[in-house]
Order: C-alpha cells, then sequence, then structure tokens
C-alpha cells in the first residue's frame, strides 16, 4: 500500500511518515503541491493524505489534479478546525475523509485503514486478527465462525483497536473517536473504561483470550500475545 | 422623524414666531401712529375753532355742528384737557361707531367755554384691520412658498445624501466589496462620499487582514500543536519508555489536547464575532437536536439520565448550519456535562422557545457570569469554560436570547427568539 503524504511542516510530515511506514505502509511524502503533483505524475498511490493550507496555494488544487489522473487513489484532508468552507469544497471534489488538526496518529492509521478497505474492495474485505474475523460492511464479528453480538460503540471499538494494533490507545483518542465533538462532553473517560470492560468480557467469553493490555494511567493496548 | 420633518416643523415654528412678533409689532406702530396723527388733527381743528370764536360771537349757549363735528357751549368749571376713545350712535351709518374726542375748556373774550370735538375712528381702523388681513396673506403665501421650495430643494440638493444613505444601508461587512458614491457637486456631499468611501474600503480590508489572521493563527499554532501532539503520540507507542516516563508524556499529551481545544474554541468564537459565518440556511432547531440526541443516547445511558423530549413545533430560524450544530452541540453537551448520575434531561419546545433543564449541582457561579468567557462551574481539566460562551455569542449574532434559570433543582436554558 503506498500513501503520498503532503503537508509543508516538516516536523509533523516525518512523524506521519514514520508512524504510517511502522504500519506497514510505504510512505512517499512531499512538503508542498509542485512536488505533491510531480509525484503524483510519476507514481501511482492507494491513498493521498494532503494538508490544505501549504505554502504554494490551496491543497485542494491538488485533489483536482490527481482526480484527473487517477481516480482509484483515495483521498483523506488534513485541515485546521473549524475551516467548513474546505471540508465541504474538498468533499464536494471527491474526498473521501477529512481530519482535523490536531489529530490522534492511530486515529488518522484506523482512518487510513477504513478508506483503504473501501476502496479496494468494495467494503467486502474482511478484517482478521488473530481469530477474530470482522466483516465491516455489515457490521458483524465471528470468532471461529461464530456470530459476536456486539453494540454500536463496542464495535467501533473493536475496529479502532485491530486497525491498531500493538499500538497504545490513549483514552482520550477512543473518547473521540467514539463520540467526536461530545468526547468531553460527560464523564467519557469513564465510559471508555466501561466499555472496555464489556467488549474484553465479551472476547474473553468466546476466545478465551485476552487481547486488551492496561497501559497504566495512559490507555489501552490490544495484542494477539498472551500475558 | 425625517430629516425633511424636521426641517419643516422648526421652519414653521420660526416663521410663525416672527411673524406673530412682527405683526404685532406692525399692529401696535401702526394704530399708534394713526392715534397720533387724528390727534394732531384734532388739535389743528382746535386751533381752528379757537381763532374762529376770537374774532366771532357766538349767539347761543350752547352750539352744535350741523356734522356733530364739535359742540360748543358755555362752560364754568375746572380747567378741562382730555383726549379720550368713545363710542357714539350716528344716524347716518345707523351703528354705533367708535370716535376720538377731544374736550378742552377755553377762555376767550372773557368767557368761558366748553369744547368737545369728536372724529370718527372708522377709517383708521378699516386701515389697520386692511394691514393686518394684508400682513396674514402674506404670511401664508411667504410659508407656502418657502415650504415648496423646502421641498424641492430636499429632493435635488439632500438627493445624493439619500443615495447615500441607501448605498450605506445596503452595506455588508464581508460582503460589499468597495462603495461607490459618485460626485455631486455639493462640497459637503462631495467630502463626505470621499470620507465614506475611504471608511467603507478601510473595513473592508480590515474585515479581511482581520480574516485572513484569524485563519493564519489558526494554521500557524495548530501545526505546533499537531506535532507536538503527535510527537507525544509516537513516544508513548515506543514499548521501550519506562513507566514513569510515559506518566509524564501522557500528562504532556493530555494539555497538548487541552491546549488546542481551548485554541479552536477561541478562534471560533473570534470567527463569530467577526461574522466569519456568513452562509444562511432556514434550519429547523428541533430536528437538530433530536439528532444530537441520538449521537449522545450511549452517553447518556452510561449515567443513567433520563432523557424526556416535548416537541410539538418546530423552531425554524436562518442560521448557519455549522454554528446551528455548535449551538445545539454546546447546550446539550452543558446539559450532559454538568448533569448528575441518575438525572434528568428534559428538552421542550414551543413556538419561537427552546429550552434544556437539567438537574445537576447548584451554581457556585454567579449566574450572571455563566455566559463569560474562561467562567467554569467546576475545576475540571476537561472543561475549557467556552462552551456556553460560543452558545451565548451564536444566539445573540442571531437574534436570539439565551437565558438561565434555576428552578426546583432543574437548570434551565432558554434559547428564545427576539420578536
Amino acid at each position: 500500500m503506498k500513501i503520498l503524504v503532503v503537508e509543508d511542516e516538516k516536523n509533523l510530515r516525518e512523524t506521519i511518515v514514520s508512524f504510517l511506514e511502522e504500519e506497514g505502509f510505504f510512505c512517499d511524502h512531499a512538503e508542498n503541491i509542485r512536488f505533491g503533483s510531480q509525484k503524483l505524475d510519476l507514481y501511482h498511490y492507494d491513498c493521498l493524505l494532503v494538508d490544505i493550507g501549504l505554502p504554494d496555494g490551496n491543497g485542494l488544487t491538488l485533489i483536482k489534479e490527481l482526480k484527473k489522473l487517477h481516480t482509484d487513489t483515495g483521498i483523506i484532508i488534513i485541515s485546521a478546525k473549524n475551516s467548513l468552507d474546505d471540508k465541504i469544497s474538498g468533499l464536494d471534489l471527491g474526498a473521501d475523509d477529512y481530519i482535523t488538526k490536531p489529530f490522534h496518529l492511530t486515529e488518522l492509521s484506523s482512518r487510513i485503514k477504513a478508506l483503504l478497505r473501501r476502496r479496494k474492495f468494495e467494503g467486502k474485505k474482511e478484517v482478521t486478527f488473530d481469530n477474530i474475523q470482522i466483516i465491516p460492511e455489515n457490521r458483524q464479528v465471528q470468532i471461529d465462525g461464530e456470530q459476536l453480538p456486539l453494540t454500536k460503540k463496542e464495535f467501533d471499538l473493536l475496529i479502532y483497536f485491530v486497525a491498531n494494533p500493538l499500538r497504545v490507545l490513549t483514552k482520550e483518542a477512543i473518547a473521540e473517536h467514539l463520540w467526536g465533538d461530545f468526547a468531553d462532553s460527560a464523564d467519557s473517560l469513564d465510559f471508555v473504561y466501561s466499555h472496555i470492560k464489556n467488549l474484553r468480557r465479551k472476547l474473553v467469553e468466546k476466545t478465551g483470550k485476552d487481547y486488551f493490555r492496561n497501559v497504566y494511567g495512559t490507555g489501552y493496548k490490544f495484542t494477539g500475545e498472551p500475558l | 422623524m425625517k430629516l425633511q420633518h424636521k426641517i419643516n416643523i422648526r421652519f414653521l415654528a420660526i416663521t410663525i414666531l416672527v411673524f406673530s412678533i412682527a405683526g404685532f409689532l406692525f399692529y401696535s406702530i401702526l394704530g399708534r401712529v394713526v392715534h397720533q396723527n387724528i390727534d394732531e388733527m384734532l388739535q389743528s381743528r382746535k386751533e381752528i375753532l379757537i381763532r374762529y370764536l376770537t374774532n366771532h360771537q357766538l349767539q347761543d349757549s350752547v352750539y352744535q355742528s350741523p356734522d356733530n363735528a364739535f359742540v360748543i357751549q358755555q362752560y364754568q368749571g375746572q380747567n378741562l384737557f382730555q383726549y379720550n376713545d368713545t363710542l357714539i350712535y350716528t344716524k347716518t351709518d345707523k351703528e354705533i361707531i367708535p370716535f376720538r374726542k377731544l374736550s378742552f375748556s377755553i377762555t376767550i373774550n372773557g368767557k368761558t367755554y366748553k369744547i368737545v370735538l369728536v372724529q370718527s375712528l372708522l377709517e383708521s381702523d378699516d386701515l389697520i384691520e386692511v394691514v393686518f388681513y394684508f400682513m396674514l396673506a402674506l404670511f401664508v403665501i411667504l410659508f407656502v412658498v418657502l415650504f415648496a421650495l423646502n421641498y424641492s430643494l430636499s429632493f435635488s440638493i439632500w438627493k445624493p445624501f439619500y443615495n447615500m444613505l441607501n448605498t450605506l444601508k445596503a452595506f455588508k461587512i464581508g460582503k460589499t466589496q468597495e462603495t461607490h458614491f459618485p460626485k455631486t457637486g455639493t462640497f459637503e456631499f462631495d467630502i463626505l462620499n470621499e470620507t465614506l468611501n475611504g471608511l467603507t474600503q478601510k473595513l473592508h480590508t480590515d474585515f479581511i487582514n482581520l480574516k485572513e489572521f484569524t485563519e493564519n493563527a489558526s494554521h500557524e499554532i495548530q501545526t505546533p500543536l499537531a506535532i507536538i501532539k503527535s510527537k507525544l503520540e509516537m513516544s508513548l507507542h515506543d514499548p521501550l519508555l519506562p513507566e514513569k516516563h510515559r506518566n509524564y508524556i501522557h500528562s504532556a499529551y493530555e494539555s497538548a489536547i487541552r491546549l488546542s481545544k481551548l485554541n479552536e474554541a477561541l478562534l471560533l468564537l473570534s470567527k463569530i464575532e467577526n461574522r466569519q459565518f456568513v452562509e444562511e440556511t432556514n434550519i429547523d432547531l428541533t430536528l437538530l437536536v433530536k439528532e444530537k440526541l441520538n449521537q449522545i443516547e450511549e452517553l447518556v445511558e452510561l449515567k443513567n439520565i433520563k432523557v424526556s423530549l416535548d416537541v410539538n413545533t418546530s423552531f425554524e430560524i436562518k442560521m448557519n448550519p455549522y454554528l446551528a450544530e455548535i449551538l445545539i452541540n454546546n447546550l446539550l453537551g452543558n446539559a450532559l456535562k454538568h448533569n448528575i448520575r441518575n438525572g434528568e434531561i428534559r428538552i421542550s419546545a414551543e413556538r419561537h422557545l427552546l429550552t434544556f433543564s437539567n438537574t445537576g449541582k447548584p451554581l457556585t457561579i454567579e449566574p450572571e457570569k455563566l455566559f463569560k468567557r474562561f467562567v467554569k462551574q467546576s475545576a475540571s481539566a476537561e472543561s475549557t469554560g467556552l462552551g456556553l460562551a460560543i452558545a451565548f455569542e451564536i444566539s445573540s449574532i442571531y437574534h436570539l436570547s439565551l437565558q438561565y434559570k434555576y428552578q426546583n433543582g432543574y437548570h434551565t436554558l432558554s434559547l428564545f427568539e427576539n420578536l
């Protein structure tokens, strides 16, 4: 899977690239529209990650360009929050997703994975982790062929963890993933805990394995390794 | 009141004042002059009579002239000389008319007479009357002419001014690029036009600059924050990180998240204040509430909060869809955040009124300060203290009122249209 990251801020670009490379993606990067469009001309990417505010123009022009070359490349826009216009015009141009700065890297990787899944396999691809099979299209989870009933949020949570195995998912990132704008509305961090407790219990009952690791004070990790 | 009417009223008042003073003065001066003339006339007739009496003997003791203009009679008494006004019935006119009377006594050739001279005031009264009516007519004509002149002048001379007003009324910050006021040929208006052109241009560029600044600031601050956050997150993912350091990094990470939320909220506030959300559509807030309730359904359940929705009517308003979403998000979020376990949220909509009531601990802050920035009920790190400030700001730009009330254990925020 090849991803092109177009972001002018060197530090952020490098962080994103190294995080995504750790996730097993092949990453290319550009710092402005000129270099970005050169790369888009030369290579074929599975996903384009593009910042809206670039030193030589608006990232949206790159989307227009890409749409003329390859229509099968997934596009995720990165932008500052509250720029609704950018969001609307970006999605109108054919971008698939939109993520606002500052974002959690784990959120970014789960968005990229969901996007690639939809793009490459029309949503039919199953995600398998150990002996857990997830069918995102109809939001089902099977363990060794047997259905595991999960609530909507538990499903979202599982997908998020499976997209970021062995990563520490912070409580804040989980809350934001589950509730978006309302993440800080209620005692959401406590609710993260209770959701994980339930999901964990259901998985332990079916598989006999505990996939979750508490990372003390920080969050949780999803791993297939035994304790 | 219209400028024209104001001018006309002043004009009317001043004209009436000036004309009545002038009319009164003119009338009284004229009256005095006429009286003086009549008195002089009587005086000269008196001298003619005296001259006559000196040369001729009076036969009778009383002599009345045939036209009743004078009466001479022998007289024994004090010296007499007096003018007075009197009314006399005249047979010729068959009516009582005012007369000026001069009575005096005189001794000629050893004989004393009393002579009474009268002069009709009728003609002089007529004169004064004519003058008065003439003045009145003059006043009316002058007034009508000046009034009409003023009216037509305000249409021609003041026309550029009214054009200017219309252009200014149509001026909208952020929408109108610049105004153009044509040359009028009137010195003051041309100066005003020039100043206004400059001002609107300045307003527009200032607005654009401010807008750009907000956007740039947003970008410039968000990016370093995103870097800080992502670097900290990367460090958290390092499996070799000692636990002690992980805790340090996690708290730095938490603070970075808080800072970025704060930054977002402040930028949002300034954008709202700068009226940067110009696009407007008709939005039914009750639909939005229902939609958002679905989103928080789970958070509500987890806190075991009972939600009751009493919506019989729509609450439609023309506003920016993004701001409408933030407004409802913040109000709902507020009802949820400051609620208690096993609490309640009641939402009701009536025509032009939407209320959010929730159970919760009594306020520790003064209710008046509730909508101020950075005023927090709890010292919790999660709250930015800007949620209600933003909701208030959004309400006020769409002419909505947001009011707080605490009643029977319920905190109630009412959103209503200012009618």
